[in-house]
Order: structure tokens, then sequence, then C-alpha cells
């Protein structure tokens, strides 16, 4: 029951969006319904989280037949109702009083992302009053959808604005109290918004000493309000169902990014990751620039303008679903596969095409006729779905092809391999040296990772003398030296602060433990191919919360002696695809577990790096 | 969960109300508010654009709700053997398939003229686009409704299309082929066990005209008492056969029955998407002759600029990718310049591609 329940966080933010364009009224399919129609107005937050649930084709099976954003110059469109889906912020409330103003729409249903507060309701009030329109305004909803949702099983707070609540912000040694409270609150607000939609209150564990145990307190403390104030609490409305009744309640890990920052450096091999740490991918969608042949311009001609493609990562997307965590050479295969399918039913078609030109001058052979025209039929039936695959079939062509030139161009395979060898501790066959010092294999940034990943999971820190080597070899390779002045702080720190951590190196030994910790009524997993293992009495030491308890006393004893079926593990600070992938993997085994992965935002390592790189500049 | 806070906001509504009476501002709360509020609306343009098309989707409502209503009845197949409750006649049927048609028609109409008319008025883009989704929403509506008339339809087609070839008797021609012979008794032959016709005093005359080359007349034949035993059998293994080439034959012919209505499908379908295609090369059609006409235009200045001689500037020569002169750079401009923006598969793009999304139109932080 519970597994249903939180079957899949996309549906359930899927479905309260349809009900919401649907004038805040369940959604049910009507094929000979008339035809209703309205116009939707969305800030940059909401387009973000539209966009990567419902296509435009969807909006219009809705009734929309405008889109826009808020801030653009919009034109009055007499009789029809407008929906808006935006963030209660100051200068979107002071639009949308514009709006209530010049009389643009016909009514008005106005529903904030996440809730908003009195004061700024009546200031709407206000605006509506003057305008004598406040009969116009015919709802106003709390949506409370103020994440992102990417897969079935991810979800990130934001896009729009993540550099607030990014690693920098909240690392940052400049940081003054109140600048952290505000951070604190936008994430504390995503995922109160997260669970309100889930339907369940968590049990939150978190490490101690981190800005994740900031994130616990206070989310504890604003679910506890909610649940203490019995009119309002919006955990036990009817439309939560089997969530409310089942006994199993999720577990919500909070975990810090600075327990471990060698794998958002790591080089990746499965296709997500790639497609994420190498081309332009955003919301599920990637941009390609093809450039179109003629590398040579002859003098004075115009260069050959570059095609961008952008191609869309969805659901829909069986071969992409099915192989976003396949290594990549199987990545290839598969896609080499599906085009020999495709011709296959291809030159089937054509086939039925010769020979039904055959049947036009031969009278008697009526019974050839018969076969094919059943032939004929299925083969029309099935056109689209061929459509369709080819079209996925060239997709996914042009986006492992881009993503196979940078790895020979970078030699990114190397980097793969080099890596997963320095973090499981096995012996190296090529001096580290070697590789930075050749020109030819990848970026400087790619040598700048792969030293970062050395220094970070060494035991001891590299001599004087070897460390200077590095760093004259970095510098000559073109690396700029600010992310490693801001790891050695953070190493320092690390030392200074909690047990060490060691990156076990076999595949069994951390399943073992983590299997325990699971049945145990506590869990903390992010493992994978590089496993970071805690020990027994760290996890122990977790911080424990439930907002459901009376007193709200934090003891690190954990009451709930009962395993959990479903756990979401949150990074504070930031988290990518290869985490994901790991989480993925991890529980592909465990039947009748769930495991969701979520962080305040994603970034790729490059990203990351820019940010180690202006907090090392300090 | 959302929450409806539509309550909270009329309330809100109210504290700024006496609030502003509290404050002495005049903001047209009140009993003088709603007048004016009511008087603020009468004169914005009631959009009879909306209206007109709001019309067209009741009418439509009308006829499904009709439709619908009289369904079962239409395609009830035993009408003529049933009770009088729900009994319709064939007349009443082509009846309703007219007056749906002629309906279909002047909805499919008013939808054109509408999408017309608003085309022809100046309004903004917004407006514009709103008005033709809209329009696509009713046809979308009015198709969904003719599909409900055309299924129906087509189930009594295909039943007045069997009943006809059962029930055919025609009169036949004196031919010497056998094949048309069994054909014709394959004919004949469902009809007499399906119908229960009486058609039973047409065979025996179609054994005599089968027998004809070799017996002559039945009457002869009957007068003639040298119908020897062999020629009796062969007669009788001759009828067997007979009636073995006719069952197969028919059979076949239901085959091919069936074969042609899915063909006919089929065509539908073909016809279909060569209309579609009709509009697509239509607008390919335009972008070739505009890319023609642009093309005369570059060679025509070509030779202008070829006639007027050698630039007169040095720095053409150079290969640094400086500035072209003015005349190099208005040829070049003109050959590379005015290119037909169609976009690349050649189709207009007069909507949006399903598989589009909302596009992320922040500048990406790397």
């Amino acid at each position: 029951m519970a597994a249903a329940a939180a079957a899949s966080i996309r549906e359930r933010q899927t479905v309260a969006l349809k009900r919401m364009l649907n004038f805040n009224v369940p959604h049910v399919k009507n094929s000979t319904g008339e035809p209703v129609w309205k116009v939707l107005i969305y800030d940059r937050f909401g387009q973000d989280i539209i966009s990567p649930l419902l296509s435009v084709k969807e909006l219009r099976d809705m009734g929309i037949t405008l889109h826009l954003l808020l801030h653009s110059d919009r034109d009055p469109i007499p009789d029809v109702p407008a929906v808006y889906f935006v963030m209660p912020t100051e200068e979107n409330i002071d639009r949308m009083c514009q709006d209530l103003r010049n009389q643009l729409y016909e009514s008005y249903y106005l529903n904030f992302i996440s809730a908003i507060s009195r004061s700024k309701l009546e200031d709407i009030a206000n605006a509506a009053l003057a305008a004598s329109a406040v009969t116009q305004v015919a709802k106003v909803f709390d949506q409370y959808l103020n994440f992102i949702t990417l897969e079935d099983d991810m979800f990130v707070l934001c896009n729009q604005n993540k550099e607030l609540v990014s690693y920098r912000a909240i690392n940052r040694p400049d940081i003054t109290d109140t600048e952290m409270e505000t951070v604190m609150d936008t994430i504390v607000d995503s995922l109160f918004c997260f669970f309100v939609t889930l339907g369940a209150v968590p049990i939150i564990r978190c490490s101690r000493g981190t800005a994740a145990e900031m994130v616990a307190v206070k989310l504890d403390k604003k679910l506890r309000e909610n649940l203490r104030d019995a009119r309002n609490s919006l955990f036990t409305g009817d439309t939560l169902g089997a969530g409310q009744f089942s006994f199993q309640r999720p577990l919500l890990v909070l975990v810090d990014r600075n327990i471990d920052l060698a794998t958002p450096l790591h080089h990746t091999w499965t296709y997500q990751a790639l497609v994420h740490d190498v081309l332009d991918f955003h919301l599920n969608r990637v941009n390609l620039e093809e450039s179109s042949g003629v590398e040579n311009s002859p003098a004075g001609a115009r260069p050959k303008r570059k095609n961008k493609k952008s191609y869309d990562l969805t659901p829909v997307d069986k071969f992409w679903q099915k192989h976003k965590g396949s290594p990549f050479p199987e990545v290839a295969e598969s896609v080499q596969q599906e085009l020999e399918s495709y011709r296959a039913q291809e030159d089937e078609v054509k086939r039925l095409k010769s020979i039904m030109g055959l049947e036009g001058e031969d009278e008697g052979a009526i019974s050839m006729l018969s076969d094919n025209t059943a032939k004929l039929t299925s083969a029309v039936s099935s056109l689209p779905e061929l459509l369709e695959k080819k079209r996925l079939i060239d997709l996914h062509t042009n986006v492992a092809t881009a993503v196979l030139e940078h790895i020979k161009a970078r030699k990114l395979d190397v980097y793969f391999e080099y890596e997963e060898k320095i973090m499981s501790k096995t012996t190296l066959d090529k001096s580290l040296l070697d590789i930075i010092s050749d020109p030819d294999a990848g970026t400087p940034e790619d040598k700048m990772r792969l030293f970062l990943i050395y220094y970070i999971s060494a035991q001891q820190a590299p001599s004087e003398a070897d460390l200077e080597q590095y760093k004259k070899a970095l510098t000559d390779a073109g690396c700029n030296l600010n992310p490693l002045q801001y790891i050695k702080q953070w190493k320092a720190f690390a030392k200074m602060a909690s047990a060490p951590t060691s990156y076990g190196n076999t595949t069994t030994k951390p399943m073992g433990l983590l299997s325990r910790v699971m049945n145990t009524g506590s869990q903390f997993v992010m493992e994978g191919v590089k496993n970071l293992v805690l020990k027994q009495q760290e996890t122990d030491d977790y911080r424990y919360f439930d907002p459901k308890m009376l007193r709200g006393n934090d003891s690190s004893v954990p009451r709930n002696k009962n395993p959990f079926q479903e756990a979401i593990v949150f990074v504070v600070g930031g988290g990518n695809y290869i985490e994901y992938q790991n989480l993925v993997d991890y529980i592909k085994g465990k039947q009748g577990k769930h495991i969701l992965y979520g962080c305040s935002e994603l970034f790729n390592a490059t990203q990351f790096i820019k940010q180690l790189s202006q907090l090392g500049q300090k | 969960m959302a929450v409806d806070i539509t309550l909270l906001f009329r309330a809100s509504v109210k504290t700024v109300k006496t609030r502003n009476k509290a404050l002495g501002v005049a903001v047209g709360g009140g009993v003088d508010g709603s007048r004016d509020e009511l008087f603020r609306r009468s004169p914005r343009p009631k959009g009879d654009f909306s209206s007109r098309a709001r019309e067209v989707i009741s009418h439509i409502g009308k006829l499904r709700d009709f439709l619908l209503e009289h369904r079962k009845d239409y395609i009830n197949a035993y009408s003529h053997v049933m009770s009088e409750y729900g009994r319709m006649t064939d007349t009443e049927r082509d009846q309703i398939d007219q007056d749906a048609q002629t309906f279909m028609r002047t909805c499919s109409e008013a939808i054109q003229q509408l999408r017309t008319q608003a085309h022809k008025e100046i309004h903004s883009q917004q407006v514009k686009e709103h008005r033709s989704v809209v329009l696509d929403f009713i046809e979308d509506y009015l198709k969904r409704v003719c599909k409900l008339y055309s299924e129906q339809r087509a189930i009594r087609v295909k039943r007045v299309v069997d009943k006809k070839r059962l029930s055919k008797l025609e009169p036949e021609p004196n031919t010497k082929t056998r094949e048309s012979m069994s054909s014709e008794k394959g004919s004949r032959h469902p009809s007499q066990e399906s119908e229960e016709k009486p058609a039973t005093e047409e065979y025996p005359e179609k054994v005599p005209a089968e027998s004809q080359p070799e017996l002559g007349t039945w009457g002869e034949g009957k007068g003639d008492d040298e119908l020897s035993p062999e020629e009796i059998q062969m007669f009788e293994q001759e009828n067997q056969r007979l009636i073995g080439e006719m069952n197969s034959l028919f059979d076949e012919v239901r085959q091919i029955e069936g074969r042609v209505v899915e063909i006919s499908r089929l065509q539908e379908i073909f016809t279909e998407k060569v209309l579609q295609q009709e509009a697509e090369i239509d607008s390919i059609h335009q972008l070739v002759v505009g890319a023609t006409e642009n093309i005369k235009e570059g060679n025509e200045d070509i030779r202008e600029v070829s006639t007027l001689g050698p630039p007169r500037s040095p720095q053409c020569g150079t290969t640094s990718g400086q500035q072209p002169s003015s005349c190099w750079h208005g040829c070049l401009s003109a050959l590379l310049g005015p290119n037909p923006q169609g976009s690349p598969d050649g189709t207009t793009q007069s909507h949006l591609h399903p598989h589009q999304t909302l596009g992320p139109h922040y500048c990406q932080e790397t």
C-alpha cells in the first residue's frame, strides 16, 4: 500500500497540475465533451515545474490555447478565463494586480506555487477592489508544488535561482546568519511542498553539525506546526487516501554535500550521467549544436550556420527509459539493434508495396490479395508507431554520436578508469603526473577533476615536493588552481570535524552493511561503484526527528524500529546523476523497497568546479 | 495537496474594504461600487467571436445529443422483427442521415466563416493565435461527434450491402460458360438459404438451361426415354461437383467482399494522408518559387557587378577575413541574404510540434 501511495512523485505532481488546469476540479477524460478554452500564465518557476511534466500537446488537450510568461507583454483577450501559476513574490503580485487593473481576461484563477502570505493576499484584494474585479477572481489556491520532478523518483528544488541555494551559497565563509536563514528557509519550503504533494509525514534523520542538520531542524518544526493546527493541516485531507492509513512512513535522510566531494567530480560512464556531464542538458532537454561540414571557409564567405537541435528526453521515450542507466558501449549497441529492427520493419512495408503493385495486373490471383490486404492494414496502422520509432532512433543516434565525439576528443574513458582505480585504491598503472602532463588527454578541467579526486581520496596528503610538482604540471596544462585551495581547506576541516570516512573498495561489503542498516530503521546511502561506507556507529550517531511525536525532543535513539519500505535521500548542497544512478542500481535488487533521490540543485562537474573555484578564491 | 484559499481571499477583500472605509479612501466598495462594476462591465466588447463560437458549440452539442438518443434505434438490426418500441424504418434512418449531414456541413461552414473573420479583424498576435486554437478545438469537437455518426452509418451501410447482395435476383443471360452459371447459382444458393424466398421455381429453370447444350429443353429431355443410367450418374456427379464449386466460390466471394470493405477503409486513410501532404506540397512549391526568384535576382546582380569591372578597393584580395568592399558585400548579401526563411523541413509551422515542450528560456549559468 505504501509503495502504491508513493508510487511516483511525477504522477502525483502531474495529476496536481492537471487538476489545477482544469479549474481546480479533478480532471476526467470525456471523449465527447465540449471544448473549454483557457489561457495559462506562468512565471519562470512555474515554467520549470511544468515543462518536464507536460508537453505542449498535453497542454492543448487540457484546453490551453496560449501559454505566456507573466512578465511579458500580454494583450487583453476578451471572454477567456486565465489560470495563473506563479510564485508569490513582490514583483509577481504587482504584475498580477496590474493585470487586474487592465482587465486583461474574463476571469482569474490564481494558483500560487507555494503558500502566499496574508499581507500579499490583501494586496491582491486591494487591487481587485480598485479595479472592481473582485467577482472576476474566481478561485485562489495554494498549490504547494514548489519543486521540480525530473524522473519518477528524482526531484530537484529549483532551477531558476539555484545560485541562491547552491553549494557555494551554503559553504562560503563570508555568509551571514540572516543569509543562511534565508537559504535554509527556501530549502525547507520546497521540501515541505514535496511532502505535502507526497501526502506523507516522514521520519527525518540527518548527520550532525552540517547544513543538513539545520534543514532537518527547520523542516521538523514546520511539519510539526502544520500537524498541530488540526483545522488547516495539510496531511489529514481525505484526498490523501492510502498514504494516510498505511503504517509505513517514509524515511527522509538528509545528507550534506560535504560528506563526499569526489562524486560530483567523477567522470562517468552511464548514458544519462554522460549526457549531463558532457552536453547541455537541463530539465530533461538536451541541446545539441551540429556544425555542418566546412571547416575552412574561403575568404569572405560567411561561416556555415551551426544547426542547433534540442531534444526532449521524456518518459514516453522507451529507449531512454531502458538505457539511461546503461554503460555507454551498451547504449551504442542497442541503438544499432533498434536501427536494424526498424529497417527490417520498413523493408517489410516496402515489400508489401511492391507486391501490391504487381497485383494490379494479375486479375486471377485473388487469393494472394487476401493475405496482403490484411498485412497492408496492419502495416498502415503500425505506421505511426514506426515513425515514432524512427524519430527516437534518430534522436538517440545524434545524442550518442555527440557524446562519443566528446569521449574520443577528451579520452574520457581513460579518466573514468583511472578515477575508479584511485577511488578503490587499487594500484595505478600510470602515474598521475603522466596523465596530467599528457597534452592529448582531456581538457584542463578534466585534469583538474582527476587531481582533485586523487587529493580527496588520498589517506595522507601528498608531500610538499610532490604537491609542487603536481601544481606545476597542472598550471602548465592550463588549469586554474583555485579549486585546490578550497579542497585543501575542506579536507582539513573534514579531518577535524568527524570520524574519518573511508572509501570502501569492494561492492559486496557495503551492500551487507547497508542492508543491515536499512533493516534497523535507519539508512544512509551514497554508494555505488565508488563506495562511501560509514561505519555503524556513525549512522547511529545521526539525529532523529519525528514530527508526529508530541514531544519535540531530538534523541538520537531511533524510536521506530520497523524497517522502512520507502526512503528519500536528499543532498543539501547539490547532487548529480551519478548518485541517482547508484541509488537506482542499489535498489533494483531489493523487493518492495523504494528510494527517491532529491537535491537542492543539480550540477555537473563543470559547474561544480566553477563553484569550488569561486570558493577557493577567498 | 492544493489548498483552496478563495474564502480567505474574500475575507481579505472584506478586511481591505473596511480598512479603506475607516481610512476614508474612496475605493468603489459598497452599493456604488457594485453598480460601478456593472456599469464598467457593459461597455466591454462582449466579443461576438466567443459568443458565436459558443453558439456553434451548443449546436454541435445538440447534434451529439440527438445522435446518442437515437443511436440504439438506428443500429437496431432486427427492427423489422422486434417489438414496436424502438422501431425505426429505413426512411427515418435516411432522414437522420441527411439531417446529420446537412447539420455537419453547416457547422463546418460556420467554423470556416469564423476563422476567416477572425483573421480579417485586426487584433494582436496573441488574440489571433488564441482564436485559431479555439477554432481548432471546435473543429476537433465536431470531428468527434461526426465520428459517432459515421460509425453508426458504417454499420448500417454494411448491413444494407449484405442484404442487397443476398437478395439479388438478376435475370440470367444464356451463356455457355459454366462459371457464370455456377456463380449465379452461388448467388442463388445463399439467398435460398437465408431469405427463404421462394426462388425455387427459378432453380429448375437453371438446370435445364445448363443441360440445354447437352439435352435440349427440359420438356424434350423428359420426353426422351433414353436417359441411360450412365448419363444420370454423370449428371449427378456433375451436380455434386457444381454444388461443391458453388460453395467454394460463395466462400471466396464472401472473403472478397470483406476485403473490399477493408480496402475502401484503407483508401480513406490514404486520401486523408494525401490531402495532408497536398498542403505541405503547396507550401514547398511556394518556397521553391521564391527560391528560384531569388536565385534569378542574384544572378542578375552578379552579372551587373561583373560588368562593372574589377573592384576599385585594394582590400578585396586579402584573405584575413577583413570587411569586403561595398560592391562585393552587395553581391554577397544578394547571394546569401534573402533566404526564404521556411523551417528546415519545408513545412509551414502553423502550430507547434506536438513533441515540443515549454522551453526553459533562462540564460544558462556555466
